[in-house]
C-alpha cells in the first residue's frame, strides 16, 4: 500500500516522528500541566477518497494550518468535542465557552500541537518549515473532484489528555513535491 | 543605501505593527506603526515594559508571549475572537463606522539561543477593512435569513387563507345550489303531500264503502251472491290489499315528511330563511335545545353541563345557533354506541365566548376529519344523516365571525369547540346587507 516509501524509509520516518511528537506532547503537558499520552505515529499514503473519509466524524472539530519552507503542506488537527471544557479550564479560559471562545481555544490548541509536531519533525530532518495561522476547517463541503493531487503522504499521531477525556489527532499532510524532498533527505540520513 | 538603512526604511513603511520584547516584556524594538499610534510617548519607549504601555491588554499579551517563550512556537490572535488587543483607533476615522482597529496578531520566537527563546516578535496586521466587510456580509445574511423566515411564514398564511377561501367558495356555491334545489323541490313536495293526505282520506272512505256492501250481502244471505263475493275478494287479494294500502300511504307520507325536513335544512343552510339578530343568552338557548334533543340523548348519554357564571349576552341569531347546538348534540349522541357521557362547557373571555361539546363516542377517523364540514359528507347509515348538519353549523358559525374547532381521537371521543366573538351589531351590518342583496326567493 505504501508504495511511496520503502520499509526502511518508513521505519526511519516513524522513528523521527516519534521523537518530534514526544516533544509536542511535552510542550502541551507543560502548558496545561496535565499528563499526556501519545500513540505510535502512523505513516501512510492516501488518495483524496481516503483522505476525505478521515474527515467525516461528527464528534470532533477540525482545524487546518498550512506550512511553507523546504517542505510544504498542511496540518489538520482533529480535536474531540468531549473534554473541551476541561481543557479550557486548564488553559485559563472562562466557562461556559461561547462560540468565539471555543474557536479561540481550538485554534490555540491546534497551533500548539501542530507547531510542536512540525518544528520537531523539521528539525530532525534539518528542513525549514514555517506554519501560518490555523483556521477552523469544515470538511463537510469538500468534494473529491476538487482535488488536484492523486496521492500524498500523511503522518498522524494521537494525543490524549486522560484526566479530561480529551482526544486529539494531528495529521501532517505533505504536498506531492515535498514527498520527494523528504525522501531524499531521509535517504541521506540513512546512508 | 546600506542594508541597515534599507531595513529601517522598510520597517517604518510596512503596514504592519512590529514589536520585539525580551523575557521581561521590555521593548527591544518597536516600528513606526506602533510609535505613530502611541498616545503618551514620554521620551524613549525602548526598555519600557510592553504590558505597561497597554495595561488593558496586559493579561492577554502576557499569556500569549509567555506561551511563545515556553513552547518555542508561534501563537496567533484572531480579530474574530479578540478584535482590539491594542487599543489602536480605527484606520478609517472619518468614513468608517468602526472606532477601533481590528487586528490579527502573530507572536513568534525571534532569537533562539540553545533551544531557549530570547526575544519574541509581535506582528500586528490591520484587518479593519476585512473585518467590517465580513461583518457586513454576516449582517446581510442574517437579514436574508430573517426575511426568508418571514416569507416562509407568509407563504404558510397565504396557503391557509387560500384553503379557507376555497372552502367558503365551495360553501357559497353549494348554498346557492341548495337554495335553488330546495325551492324547486318544495313545490312538488307540497302538492304530492296534500294529494297523499286526500288519498289517505278517500282510501278510508272507499274501505268503509266496501265494508258496507259486504255487510249488505251478508244480510241478503243468498248463497250465489256470497260465493260470487268470496271469489271476487279472493281474486283481487282483498285481505292483503286492505291491510297494505293504508300502510303504503302512511309510509309515503312519512317519507315525504323526511324530504320536507331535508329541504328545510337545505334552506337553512343557504340562509334563505333569515332569522333575526339579537342579543341573546347562549345558556338559555342551549337549555332549550337540550329539551328538544332530550329524546335522542337520554337513553345514550349522561349530560354534564358546566356554565361560567354571569356570562354576557351575545349578539347573534339565536335560532341559528340553537340549530348548531342541536346538530352537535345529536351527532354526539349518535356517536355513542351504548352508553356514554356528553360534556357541555360554556366559558368566556373579554373578547370571546367558548362553547365546547365533548362526547365519549366513537370519534372521527383522521382521514374523515378534514371532510366533516363538507356538505353531503356523512358516515351515518343511509336515512340517518343528510350530511348537511355540520356544514350548516360551519356556515352559521362563520356568519357569526366565529370558528368551529374539532379534536377527535378514534374510539375515545370528539370535542367540538365553538369560538364566538363578542361583537357589536355594526360589525355584522355589512354582511347582512350583502345577504339581503343576494336573497332572491
Amino acid at each position: 500500500m505504501n508504495t511511496l516509501l520503502s520499509e526502511e524509509q518508513r521505519d526511519a520516518l516513524q522513528e523521527l516522528m516519534n521523537i518530534s511528537m514526544g516533544q509536542a506532547a511535552n510542550a502541551l503537558a507543560r502548558l496545561i500541566s496535565a499528563k499526556i499520552t501519545l500513540s505510535i505515529p502512523k505513516i501512510s499514503a492516501v488518495t483524496p477518497h481516503k483522505f476525505l473519509a478521515m474527515l467525516t466524524k461528527r464528534t470532533v472539530w477540525y482545524t487546518r494550518q498550512s506550512f511553507l519552507g523546504a517542505i510544504k503542506g498542511e496540518v489538520v488537527a482533529i480535536l474531540s468535542k468531549d473534554g473541551c471544557d476541561a481543557i479550557a479550564l486548564l488553559m485559563d479560559y472562562d466557562l461556559p465557552l461561547t462560540q468565539d471562545t471555543l474557536n479561540e481555544l481550538l485554534l490555540e490548541l491546534a497551533n500548539i500541537l501542530a507547531g510542536a509536531c512540525l518544528a520537531g519533525f523539521a528539525e530532525q530532518l534539518s528542513l525549514k518549515a514555517k506554519l501560518s495561522m490555523p483556521t477552523i476547517f469544515m470538511p463537510a463541503a469538500l468534494r473529491v473532484e476538487q482535488y488536484r493531487w492523486a496521492s500524498t503522504l500523511i503522518m498522524e499521531v494521537e494525543f490524549k489528555v486522560e484526566a479530561s477525556h480529551f482526544d486529539s489527532k494531528i495529521v501532517i499532510c505533505l504536498e506531492e513535491a515535498s514527498v520527494q524532498t523528504l525522501l531524499a533527505t531521509l535517504q541521506q540520513l540513512l546512508e | 543605501m546600506s542594508h541597515q538603512v534599507l531595513l529601517q526604511k522598510l520597517t517604518s513603511r510596512l503596514p504592519l505593527g512590529i514589536c520585539v520584547v525580551n523575557k521581561e516584556y521590555q521593548i527591544v524594538y518597536l516600528n513606526d506603526f506602533f510609535t505613530d499610534r502611541l498616545r503618551h510617548v514620554g521620551g524613549d519607549v525602548y526598555n519600557k515594559n510592553l504590558l505597561d504601555l497597554y495595561p488593558e491588554a496586559a493579561k492577554y499579551l502576557a499569556k500569549k508571549i509567555n506561551s511563545v517563550f515556553v513552547l518555542n512556537n508561534a501563537s496567533f490572535s484572531y480579530w474574530e475572537h479578540k478584535p482590539h488587543v491594542f487599543n489602536f483607533s480605527s484606520s478609517r476615522p472619518i468614513t468608517g463606522e468602526e472606532t477601533l482597529m481590528y487586528q490579527n496578531i502573530e507572536f513568534f520566537p525571534l532569537d533562539i539561543l540553545h533551544d531557549s527563546v530570547e526575544t519574541v516578535c509581535v506582528v500586528v496586521q490591520d484587518v479593519t477593512e476585512l473585518a467590517s466587510y465580513y461583518r457586513a456580509q454576516r449582517a446581510l445574511s442574517e437579514e436574508l435569513e430573517q426575511e426568508h423566515k418571514a416569507l416562509t411564514e407568509l407563504n404558510k398564511k397565504l396557503e391557509a387563507a387560500q384553503n379557507q377561501l376555497l372552502q367558503s367558495e365551495k360553501m357559497a356555491a353549494i348554498g346557492q345550489l341548495a337554495a335553488g334545489v330546495a325551492h324547486e323541490i318544495n313545490n312538488p313536495v307540497g302538492f304530492v303531500s296534500s294529494n297523499l293526505q286526500s288519498l289517505q282520506d278517500y282510501n278510508a272512505k272507499l274501505f268503509k264503502m266496501i265494508h258496507f256492501y259486504r255487510k249488505l250481502i251478508q244480510k241478503i244471505n243468498n248463497p250465489t251472491y256470497l260465493a260470487l263475493e268470496k271469489d271476487m275478494l279472493q281474486r283481487q287479494q282483498y285481505v292483503f290489499v286492505s291491510s297494505d294500502l293504508p300502510e303504503l300511504i302512511r309510509e309515503s307520507i312519512d317519507g315525504l315528511e323526511r324530504v320536507a325536513v331535508i329541504v328545510k335544512n337545505l334552506k337553512l343552510f343557504s340562509h334563505v330563511d333569515n332569522s333575526e339578530w339579537q342579543f341573546a343568552d347562549i345558556v338559555e338557548g342551549l337549555e332549550n335545545t337540550l329539551k328538544i334533543a332530550v329524546n335522542q340523548i337520554k337513553y345514550k348519554a349522561t349530560m354534564h353541563c358546566n356554565y361560567q357564571e354571569n356570562l354576557p349576552k351575545l349578539y347573534c341569531q339565536p335560532m341559528q345557533l340553537n340549530q348548531v347546538f342541536l346538530n352537535l348534540l345529536v351527532n354526539s349522541a349518535q356517536a355513542i354506541e351504548n352508553k356514554g357521557d356528553i360534556f357541555i362547557d360554556v366559558s368566556a373571555t373579554k373578547e370571546m365566548l367558548y362553547v365546547a361539546i365533548r362526547d365519549t363516542g366513537s370519534g372521527i377517523a383522521p382521514d374523515n376529519l378534514r371532510k366533516i364540514f363538507e356538505p353531503f359528507f356523512t358516515t351515518k347509515p343511509v336515512g340517518q344523516g343528510t350530511g348537511l348538519g355540520l356544514s350548516l353549523s360551519y356556515s352559521i358559525i362563520k356568519k357569526h365571525k366565529g370558528e368551529i374547532l374539532v379534536e377527535s381521537t378514534l374510539n375515545e371521543g370528539s370535542c367540538f369547540t365553538l369560538q364566538l366573538p363578542f361583537l357589536a351589531p355594526e360589525d355584522y351590518q355589512l354582511d347582512q346587507a350583502a345577504d339581503a342583496a343576494s336573497f332572491q326567493p
